[in-house]
């Protein structure tokens, strides 16, 4: 599927980065609603106290004009109210839901009651009180639809409310009772009526929502700036040194472990610098198998030829012998004489050339390595190298046998002479030696010359575990993979190199 | 009468043939060789004689070395081979199979005095085993 394969390319930076953005706005925007929400209920539970307040004020207000009942008086102060603090309007109800008084003319005289939610908090559907309890009750609705909240203040029934009279009552004064004056009010009734404001919230609920964009404003700018510093961070530490990761593992890949990949920071440092060490690793033991490789070939090579030159060089070897048993004269005796010498001087060239190695796994055996030594040193007689090299071979045998791989070894003894020839290309003596050391229980291999030393850069890294061998030259790589033989094989080396001559150690255990 | 002893030789190359000829012509004992240049002729000397040794190269053509020395063994059991090698330097570049199986060695190229003390050797030991 063509968009999973690209979703698989989005880098590590934008995912983490769009991972962010959206933890931040989901954050966020939780954080904000409930913030908001909150903000809106204070905003309400203020506008409520306030407007509470304000009943409870104008009722004060307005208590002796009631008393006195002084109907225009109430209905002005009404009029007077709306307008100021976002009161919309003012009234006054009685009991049973008939507006008294009211800002607005048109609806004096009209009955409420029925729908409101002010009478169902105290009477049920029926007129019957469930709510016995009541004082100081204080009632808000709110409309949402059209911003409004309502209060309703109940006026309490009180003595000076059903006993004062408000007016002159001619019939009792007739009738002579001992009150003159006669009341308005039942004595019965609890709640005489309600003092209802209407107070507008447009402003507050606009201020609500103008700080509610601000905050979703706020918080996709947040989130966005997040992703991107993010994006840009996560790009410098993660995504390049990834990047140039990648690039180094396809380079490997392809064969090249010659180009470092360039340092990183903290862990994808760490990961670079092993990234560098592998590559070296791999090289070195690259160019050990090519080595061996190379040597193997030529061994194949010289197997098929051996096998030419060997059979007709057994008619050689016999005949001349035959020819050399059943005759007579002198002379033909030491011609045929000098045909067999030189028939087994090539049967020696042939097994010394045969002798490179041939296996192609490092095979591990019990071997004596005196006649490795010696094998060796018989083929680097021929180089031209050595033709002016006097070798002087010691070899204290019988040497224990040690595990080992003769083909490794010959290989590494055969790197040693030459390195060693190369520092004496006019001449010189070259001392090879090799005896059991009973103390330590091992065998040493010991090759002294007077030459003029191995090159310092060759000799500088290759007692470090970690060096980096891809830039070496020949002779740098040629005592590398000796080394790694030798370490194969549990062994040490020793080197010191003078102007003078050049002194080698190789020990290993029996 | 002398007796013969009779040797088979199995090599791909003629003068390897006429090298032991030679080189065992001067000596006291007769041999009788014979030669075979691949592996079903000599399986076919070995039925129909018998043979006091063979020498075979490790390179005959019709068959693996290994498998033409177990075809022998089975013909007769008796008999000692010896396994000949021109690209070899010693016993430590045969397998352990053949090692087991082969009397001797014989590495190419031999001198005369190598091909004699060899077969002295071999048959000596066959006729103490016998």
């Amino acid at each position: 599927m063509k968009i999973l394969d690209k979703l698989k390319y989005i880098s590590i930076s934008t995912r983490i980065s769009i991972l962010l953005g959206i933890i931040i706005l989901l954050t966020m925007g939780v954080f904000s609603t409930f913030s908001l929400l909150k903000q809106k209920d204070d905003a309400i539970s203020s506008i409520n106290n306030n407007t509470g307040q304000l009943s409870h004020t104008i009722e004060k207000i307005l208590r002796f004009s009631m008393l006195k009942n002084r109907r225009d008086e109430i209905s002005l102060a009404l009029n007077n109210i709306i307008g100021n603090e976002g009161i919309k309007s003012a009234r006054i109800l009685n009991h049973e839901g008939v507006i008294k008084y009211s800002s607005r003319q048109s609806e004096l005289n009209k009955n409420v009651s029925q729908n409101m939610p002010l009478c169902s908090s105290c009477h049920d559907i029926n007129h019957n009180m469930f709510n016995i309890e009541r004082n100081n009750f204080n009632h808000f609705s709110i409309d949402e639809k059209n911003k409004i909240i309502y209060n309703s203040l109940p006026i309490y029934n009180a003595a000076e409310c059903n006993s004062g009279g408000c007016h002159y009552s001619s019939d009792k004064l007739s009738a002579g009772t001992d009150s003159i004056f006669s009341s308005v009010h039942n004595p019965s009734q609890t709640i005489l009526g309600f003092i209802e404001i209407e107070v507008s919230i447009k402003e507050v609920i606009y201020d609500l929502e103008t700080t509610r964009t601000q905050l979703i404003l706020l918080t996709v700018l947040f989130a966005f700036l997040a992703s991107v510093i993010t994006y840009f961070s996560i790009r410098y530490l993660v995504g390049k040194p990834v990047k140039s990761l990648v690039e180094g593992t396809k380079r490997v890949a392809q064969g090249d472990f010659k180009t470092d990949i360039p340092p990183g920071k903290a862990e994808l440092g760490i990961l670079a610098e092993s990234f560098n060490k592998m590559q070296n690793q791999l090289f070195r033991t690259q160019t050990q198998l090519i080595e061996s490789e190379k040597l193997a070939s030529v061994g194949k090579l010289a197997n098929e030829i051996a096998n030419e030159i060997n059979n007709p060089l057994t008619g050689i070897i016999i005949f001349s012998e035959s020819l050399l048993e059943n005759s007579n004269s002198n002379n033909s005796k030491n011609d045929y004489d000098t045909i067999r010498q030189e028939a087994l001087k090539i049967r020696e060239s042939v097994r010394n050339v045969l002798s490179i190695t041939r296996h192609e796994k490092p095979d591990f055996k019990l071997i004596d390595v005196a006649p490795v030594i010696k094998q060796a040193v018989s083929v680097v007689k021929k180089f031209s190298n050595f033709r002016n090299i006097k070798i002087i071979l010691g070899i204290a045998e019988p040497l224990p046998v040690i595990p080992a791989d003769a083909a490794l070894i010959e290989q590494m003894l055969l790197n040693f002479l030459l390195i060693s020839s190369e520092s004496m290309l006019t001449g010189g003596i070259l001392e090879i030696s090799a005896s059991y050391k009973e103390e330590i229980n091992e065998i040493e291999i010991y090759f002294h010359d007077t030459g003029k030393g191995i090159p310092e850069s060759a000799l500088r890294n290759i007692n470090d575990e970690k060096s980096d061998i891809r830039n070496f030259e020949k002779t740098g790589i040629s005592l590398v993979v000796c080394k790694d033989i030798i370490g194969m094989h549990q062994g040490r080396l020793n080197i010191n190199s003078t102007e003078t001559g050049t002194s080698i150690t190789i020990a290993f255990p029996v | 009468m002398k007796p013969d002893i009779k040797i088979l030789v199995l090599d791909k190359e003629e003068i390897i043939f006429k090298s032991i000829q030679k080189a065992l012509n001067n000596d006291a004992a007769f041999y009788d060789i014979t030669y075979c240049t691949n592996a079903f002729d000599g399986l076919k000397n070995i039925r129909s004689d018998k043979f006091d040794l063979v020498l075979i190269d490790i390179v005959l053509p019709g068959m693996n070395a290994m498998e033409a020395i177990r075809r022998i063994k089975n013909i007769d059991s008796t008999v000692p081979v010896v396994v000949m090698s021109g690209s070899s330097l010693s016993g430590i570049d045969f397998q352990d199979e053949i090692l087991n199986s082969a009397a001797g060695f014989l590495l190419k190229p031999f001198t005369t005095e190598e091909i004699k003390s060899l077969i002295l050797r071999v048959l000596k030991t066959n006729i103490a085993a016998e």
